[in-house]
């Protein structure tokens, strides 16, 4: 079979030695960020770009998808140990494994957590192997007008998705769309939106923007807090492995969580998050001891353990075959490939097979890494977890600095990114979500450029969009997802005025 | 204002104005030949358009969760001011001070908003943060710090 060949090609890829030390330190340095709360994959990611550009490009994208998977491992070790979710997606995995660490089970808690996203990401590298090239090849098929939907599609789909209000989410995307498209416009060779700074004709960059939104501002907000003793487990990690009637409680969880989580993870917007959490809500459904759930159950800990990585796996379909992001971190992996020359899409499985099977693979690897780093060095991870924050926030502090100056070596970056700290700091005090922007900035200038060839294409004519019947059908997915929230307004208001009509 | 969509609603009510006025000035084109401002004109519109419904939709929230104020209530304000300022003032010092010397102060002030530390320690904790992020990022990954003041001593 075709497919096996092209595995084998991408597993002889990824254990070349320069490889191999790329996803080693990938995954070292996402179950760092996993670990320590406050520094998330997605400012990582974004610090960690500045520094691979001189690196081989192959090498670069296994060691920042090395951070992305690495870091939903992290995460799981401080819900568990400390009740403080690492990152988003680890946030349901409180509520069960911290139990089970309150009544001595951290051990068992933390192995399934490793096992069962082993399990899942294996399982979703082999669906990824198998999903995309199929994929790709269809979209082939799509001309600007497709593309142009699909992009509203899995915007939209995002703002649904996203947590809080899709209004609030909606306008940040439109925000996003407008930063995407600052510098000079392609076709006219005319500057939009600089203010007159030369700087901003190339745009503003993706990393300053992220590392703002998503680094500075978490910091910003947690030094406002006051600050608060964090309770650490002493227990011995010694018996780290479940026993046979934990794997009996958890195998099917953790399988139906790798589902899940990697049909979950192909759409838009935080789908380890979300399928997390859809996870847990299966679980408790299934389960024969629901009352169990919140306190202390390990089918409660697999199952979202086990979506949220698979989920990554499912994230990184849309990228790899329709050159579209599914969220900030794929957003970030866009931009690095862009800046690699290697632009994503349908044709980047024949074009650079070596990137697509190889990244493939090393996340395999990546896995198998995790689960020999993790379980003997979960020690050190909580000596990590016990570096008090008066010493840690300067130091992500100084790390944010360092890589938004040595990104072109301009003091200006910085202050972009301070800019964009700021914002996304109030955005969190007034509950705006900083994802729908991220996304809409990376796709706006996509959009612009597919819109404008679509209405070339049909001398001006909207009806373009609705003419051709993949866009219609995205198109009215659209339309769908929109209405949906309005749907219970609508009936709230009509409750309303037939009240108002009966007194 | 009563609650805090109110208020937000209304900075981005201005900033999606000024986004479609700026975008006619960028030119619209047509539908035919769409110009630079055509795709930031209908995102400043529709921006406009949600803040409008943002704005309206909060007054059917009939919970007073207090103004702005409570954002703030219990919390540090005054420090997040203040690291603001001090990395304000680290961007526009850095290049003609240089890393090594800004760094230094920028922890040594840094360490000292949250936590209660003796001097000493301090002092210790911000030069060897320093140096090992200069030896980190410079030497090894070849960033390209800044040299500052240094430079014309050395």
């Amino acid at each position: 079979m075709d497919i096996i060949n092209h595995i084998f090609f991408g597993f002889g890829v990824a254990f070349q030695p320069d490889n191999l030390l790329f996803c080693f330190i990938g995954v070292l340095i996402g179950t760092l960020v996993g670990v320590l709360p406050g520094l998330g994959p997605v400012a990582a990611i974004s610090l960690l770009l500045p520094a691979t550009f001189r690196a081989p490009p192959v090498g670069s994208i296994i060691m920042l998808s090395g951070i992305y998977y690495g870091a939903m491992y992290g995460g799981s070790t401080t819900s568990i140990l400390v009740n403080i979710p690492g990152e988003a997606a680890s946030v349901v995995t409180c509520f069960d494994g911290y139990q089970m660490a309150r009544k001595g089970r951290a051990g068992p808690a933390l192995g399934i957590a490793a096992f069962g996203s082993f399990i899942a990401g294996t399982l979703g590298v082999v669906g990824l192997a198998f999903m995309a090239p199929p994929l790709a090849a269809m979209a082939l098929k799509f001309g600007p007008p497709e593309y142009f939907s699909l992009m509203v599609l899995g915007l939209t789909v995002l703002t649904f998705l996203a947590g809080g209000s899709m209004l609030k989410s909606l306008m940040m995307a439109c925000f996003g769309v407008v930063i995407g498209n600052i510098g000079l416009d392609l076709v006219t060779a005319r500057p939009r939106f600089t203010f007159g700074l030369d700087v901003l004709l190339d745009g503003v960059g993706l990393v300053p923007v992220v590392m703002g939104l998503f680094g500075i501002s978490e910091v910003l907000l947690n030094v406002e807090e006051k600050l608060s003793e964090r309770e650490i487990f002493k227990t011995e990690f010694k018996g780290l492995l479940p026993n046979l009637q934990d794997w009996k409680e958890s195998i099917w969880p953790i399988l139906r969580g790798s589902g899940l989580g990697f049909f979950l993870g192909i759409l838009p917007g935080g789908g380890a998050v979300i399928s997390s959490f859809v996870s847990y809500g299966v679980e408790k459904k299934l389960s024969k001891h629901p009352e169990e759930f919140g306190k202390g159950a390990i089918a409660g800990v697999a199952g979202p353990e086990s979506a949220n990585n698979s989920a990554t796996a499912g994230a990184f379909i849309p990228l790899l075959t329709l050159g579209l992001p599914s969220n900030a971190v794929m957003a970030i992996l866009l931009g690095a490939l862009m800046i690699y020359n290697m632009p994503p899409g349908p044709r980047l499985i024949t074009s650079h097979p070596n990137l697509f099977w190889g990244v493939i693979t090393s996340m395999y690897i990546g896995n198998v890494m995790l689960l020999i780093l993790n379980l003997p060095l979960i020690g050190l991870w909580v000596k990590i977890l016990k570096i008090p924050y008066p010493i840690l926030f300067p130091l992500i502090l100084l790390f944010c600095l360092i890589g938004a100056y040595s990104l072109n070596t301009n003091p200006i970056e910085i202050g972009l990114m301070l800019i964009f700290g700021v914002l996304g700091y109030l955005m969190k005090k007034f509950k705006y979500d900083g994802a729908p922007l991220v996304l809409a900035m990376v796709l706006g200038p996509l959009m612009d450029n597919s819109l404008r060839q679509s209405l070339l294409m049909s001398g001006g004519s909207g009806m373009i969009f609705f003419t051709r019947p993949i866009c219609l059908v995205i198109l009215g997915a659209v339309t769908l997802i929109l209405l949906l929230p309005v749907l219970p307004l609508i009936s709230r208001i009509r409750k309303t005025v037939e009240k108002t009509e009966g007194n | 204002m009563r609650n805090t969509d109110q208020s937000s609603s209304l900075f981005w009510l201005v900033v999606g104005i000024g986004i479609a006025i700026s975008s006619l000035k960028y030119g619209f084109g047509t539908f035919h030949e769409p110009g630079p401002g055509f795709i930031t004109f209908f995102a400043g519109a529709i921006l406009t358009f949600l803040s409008l419904a943002l704005f309206f939709s909060s007054f059917r929230d009939r919970v007073d969760r207090g103004g702005l104020r409570n954002l703030w209530a219990g919390l540090e304000f005054g420090k997040v001011l203040y690291v603001i300022l001090l990395l304000v003032a680290y961007t526009l010092m850095l290049k003609s001070i240089g890393f090594l010397i800004s760094t230094f102060v920028l922890l040594f002030l840094l360490f000292r908003v949250k936590g209660s530390y003796r001097l000493r320690t301090i002092l210790l904790m911000s030069f060897l943060v320093t140096t090992g992020s200069y030896l980190i990022f410079e030497i090894w990954l070849k960033a390209q710090l800044p040299k500052g003041i240094l430079e014309r001593i050395f």
